[in-house]
């Protein structure tokens, strides 16, 4: 910023206040010349010197202690009012004086310039306060982000200042705030890949008057966002992070060249901190807009699936009333109806359960629990469905009892699931199977039957939802969730459900959980 | 002692030996309140009805019904809080009508108090046969428990503390007799794993409570015919546990 002007108003006043000065303190001592000595007036000149120096910088100094050399000379030293030096050790004073003036001046004048870069320096930390406060005091992100550009353009000067988010420099769209001088028109819309470059490499990079981009080479520095030299800049890309991560762009352009000058560069590199920071704002706050709305979301999916179950169950339940008493009657339709309306529920059940477990609000309560309680829940709920059939269950009575950490209503509802399945699939006469070992650190429950097994290219989609093999009767009375509902539950749980073709014919499908050690069988034993 | 009563093999006089005076019904659906009415009119003199919780409430206060069939779905007061309403003055059986299976729901309805629960869609026939279990215990005095159970060849006799089989004792360990005395005790009802933690254990917090389950397993072996296929200690998968009444 030190450089030489031409002086401006404030310097001129100086050069005149202090050149009368200079004038006046000469009459003066010309008038008593013959009573004060070389030394006084010497003197007397160096505090002008000083004076002018401080007041009007280096150069005017330096004129004034040149004044003072030739007036020495002229007026005070012998012969008097003449250019001429008598003695050598006259010389050698007026040297003195000049060196002395040239001295003096030169230390002043620093003196001001470091006062001078103080006051910039706090005058820069004013102005980025100020930013700070309007980044954080603006009621809403963007708004607070729009507030930024302004500011930066303010104070960094350019006709326009926009800043671009961009999502780990996946590029950049349109700017999320823009600063324009009013009646200025959009400068330049052809930045776009450059700004995309800049949000991809964290690089800044410059447009030149003539047009041509100069790109960084490497990553900029706190002190120096930009880390290129170009005297010719027009616009200015700056890219924006936050903890390392690019978040956005600060583009900044002029009609006139930029100077980018250390000072200015530290200064955009401080303001370019505060855009990071803004547009992380503006983010963070779109994303807890946005997790708001997905838990409003899931909210109303619960009301609607816990409604939709009510207002289906509740006509199905008076059907099925009126049904039955119609079917007590002796009305064969009746209980046809009354098969039928059974059908349905199960299906909304399944339904239902499906649109739960796949929206991920099904909870489940892992607890320890036996095989063999599980298994006797299992034969009771399929009783009625056998018909004369048999259900096989093996279990080892001679073994301590199985324990498993799993949820039991649901795990019920896999192997019931299973099971039904079986008895549906398979021949009459064929017994199905159900079975429980351990295995290391596995429960195992097999279900086996000897249906017709499922073909080969089937069984990569015997789990999918309304999946039924091909080999299977039309009309088996379910909508074909049981096993996608059953993969689900055992997915839930954290155990595994596959499916193996018997050996001698038949499917058996194996459902894995976690097993448990049986506690320690009670010491004493009683009555 | 008080044996379990012989009950007679046919089911008409099985029916006509529970009839209650007044049976109350809390249900805002009128076809499903009518189809609650027609499934329940013989087992009482008179069936009253109540479309809303507060209502229900005034209702059983006034009419001190010998039984409550209370829908939870009620468009005034939650059924969890009606039932938690009517048990703080009156121990009449209480049979909860749920659109919901969630078990934990059912739970917390057993805990706070209802007797039996059934889920909707329901069969008429089903609730039907719940309400007469639930009276025929109500009316036989209630609180009085039996003090033995028969079933088939085992006998459970809970004065002389002893489990037989065909003559031959069954040995068990306390806590295996204190869970089925506890059964026995409440026979026909559902108890929450809660209630039976409470009653076994009398409240004291520790391990050995969360192998309930494997407790009553060991105590099946020693007692069901079949494990396998329990037929004294139903499971109420989610619930609890119940021991049913030989019939």
């Amino acid at each position: 910023m030190r450089r030489l002007r031409w002086p401006t108003a404030p310097r001129l006043r100086a050069w005149l206040l202090w050149s009368a000065i200079y004038v006046v303190a000469t009459v003066v001592m010309r008038s008593a010349r013959e009573e004060t000595g070389d030394s006084h007036v010497a003197l007397l000149y160096l505090l002008i010197v000083l004076g002018g120096s401080a007041a009007g910088g280096r150069a005017l100094g330096f004129a004034l202690a040149c004044a003072g050399f030739l007036a020495i000379d002229y007026f005070f030293q012998l012969p008097y009012d003449r250019f001429s030096v008598a003695k050598s050790l006259d010389w050698s004073a007026l040297l003195v004086f000049l060196a002395t003036s040239a001295v003096t001046s030169e230390l002043v004048t620093r003196a001001l310039a470091q006062a001078e870069a103080a006051r910039g320096r706090a005058d820069e930390v004013a102005r980025l306060s100020h930013l700070g406060s309007q980044a954080l005091n603006a009621g809403r992100a963007q708004d607070a982000l729009a507030t930024l550009a302004e500011v930066i353009r303010a104070t960094v000067g350019g006709v326009e200042c926009e800043i671009y988010a961009t999502d780990d420099g996946a590029g950049a769209g349109a700017p999320a705030a823009q600063a324009r001088v009013a009646g200025e028109r959009h400068a330049a819309s052809d930045d776009h890949a450059l700004v995309a470059w800049v949000a991809h490499h964290a690089r800044a990079a410059v447009v030149q008057a003539d047009g041509t981009a100069l790109r960084a080479s490497a990553p900029g520095t706190d002190e120096d966002a930009i880390g290129l030299s170009a005297p010719d800049a027009r616009t200015v890309l700056v890219p924006l992070q936050v903890a390392g991560r690019t978040v956005g762009v600060l583009r900044l352009a002029d009609r006139l060249r930029m100077p980018l000058d250390p000072a200015r560069r530290r200064f955009l590199s401080a303001l370019a901190y505060y855009a990071a920071l803004g547009v992380e704002r503006v983010r963070l706050v779109a994303e807890a807009e946005r997790a708001e709305g997905l838990r409003e979301a899931d909210r109303l999916k619960d009301l609607v699936l816990a409604s939709v179950s009510h207002d289906l169950r509740t006509p199905l339940t008076a059907i099925k009333a009126l049904a039955q008493s119609s079917a007590a009657r002796g009305d064969e339709n009746a209980r046809v109806i009354e098969e039928q309306v059974d059908r349905l529920s199960r299906f909304v059940a399944d339904i239902l359960d499906l649109s739960r477990l796949k929206g991920g609000v099904f909870p489940v309560t892992l607890e320890p629990n036996t095989a063999e309680d599980l298994v006797g829940a299992v034969t009771r709920q399929v009783q009625p469905l056998l018909a004369g059939r048999t259900l096989a269950t093996s279990v080892d009575m001679s073994q301590p009892v199985l324990v498993g950490r799993f949820d039991f209503v649901q795990t019920l509802r896999i192997l019931g699931n299973l099971v039904e399945n079986a008895i549906r699939y398979s021949p009459p006469e064929a017994p199905v199977e159900l079975g429980v070992t351990r295995d290391g650190d596995a429960l195992v429950f097999v279900v086996a039957d000897r249906g017709p097994g499922i073909p080969v290219p089937e069984r990569a989609h015997l789990f999918e939802p309304f999946y039924r093999a091909t080999n299977s009767a039309p009309d088996v009375g379910r909508a074909g969730l049981g096993l996608s509902i059953a993969r689900h539950l055992a997915d839930a749980q954290g155990g595994r459900l596959r499916y193996e073709a018997r050996a001698g014919g038949g499917s058996s499908f194996i459902l894995e959980l976690e097993a448990l050690d049986a506690p320690a069988p009670e010491a004493e034993e009683a009555l | 002692m008080i044996e379990t009563p012989v009950v007679p093999r046919r089911a008409d006089a099985q029916e006509a030996a529970v009839r209650a005076r007044t049976i109350l019904i809390i249900e805002d659906e009128p076809p499903i309140r009518r189809a609650i009415r027609n499934a329940l009119h013989e087992m009482a003199e008179r069936v009253i009805e109540a479309e809303a919780g507060a209502e229900g409430i005034d209702l059983a206060a006034a009419e001190r019904p010998e039984l409550v069939v209370l829908d939870l779905g009620l468009p005034d007061v939650a059924g969890l809080d009606v039932c938690i309403e009517i048990r703080r003055w009156a121990n009449m059986p209480i049979v909860v009508l749920s659109a919901r299976a969630a078990e934990q729901e059912k739970v917390l309805l057993l805990n706070a108090g209802a007797d039996d629960y059934v889920t909707k869609p329901f069969s008429p026939r089903e609730l039907a046969a719940r309400v007469r279990a639930q009276l025929r215990r109500g009316l036989a005095g209630g609180p009085p428990a039996a003090q033995s159970l028969v079933a088939g060849d085992l006998v459970i006799d809970l004065a002389r503390r002893s489990v037989e089989r065909a003559g031959r004792p069954i040995h068990l360990t306390p806590l295996e007799w204190d869970i089925l005395r506890t059964l026995v005790a409440h026979a026909g009802r559902t108890l929450t794993h809660q209630q039976l933690f409470d009653a076994v254990w009398r409240r004291q917090f520790g391990n050995p409570q969360q192998y309930l389950r494997v407790y009553i397993t060991n105590l099946r072996r020693k007692i069901e015919a079949d494990p396998t296929r329990p037929q004294l200690i139903v499971t109420e998968p989610g619930v609890g546990y119940r021991i049913d009444p030989p019939r």
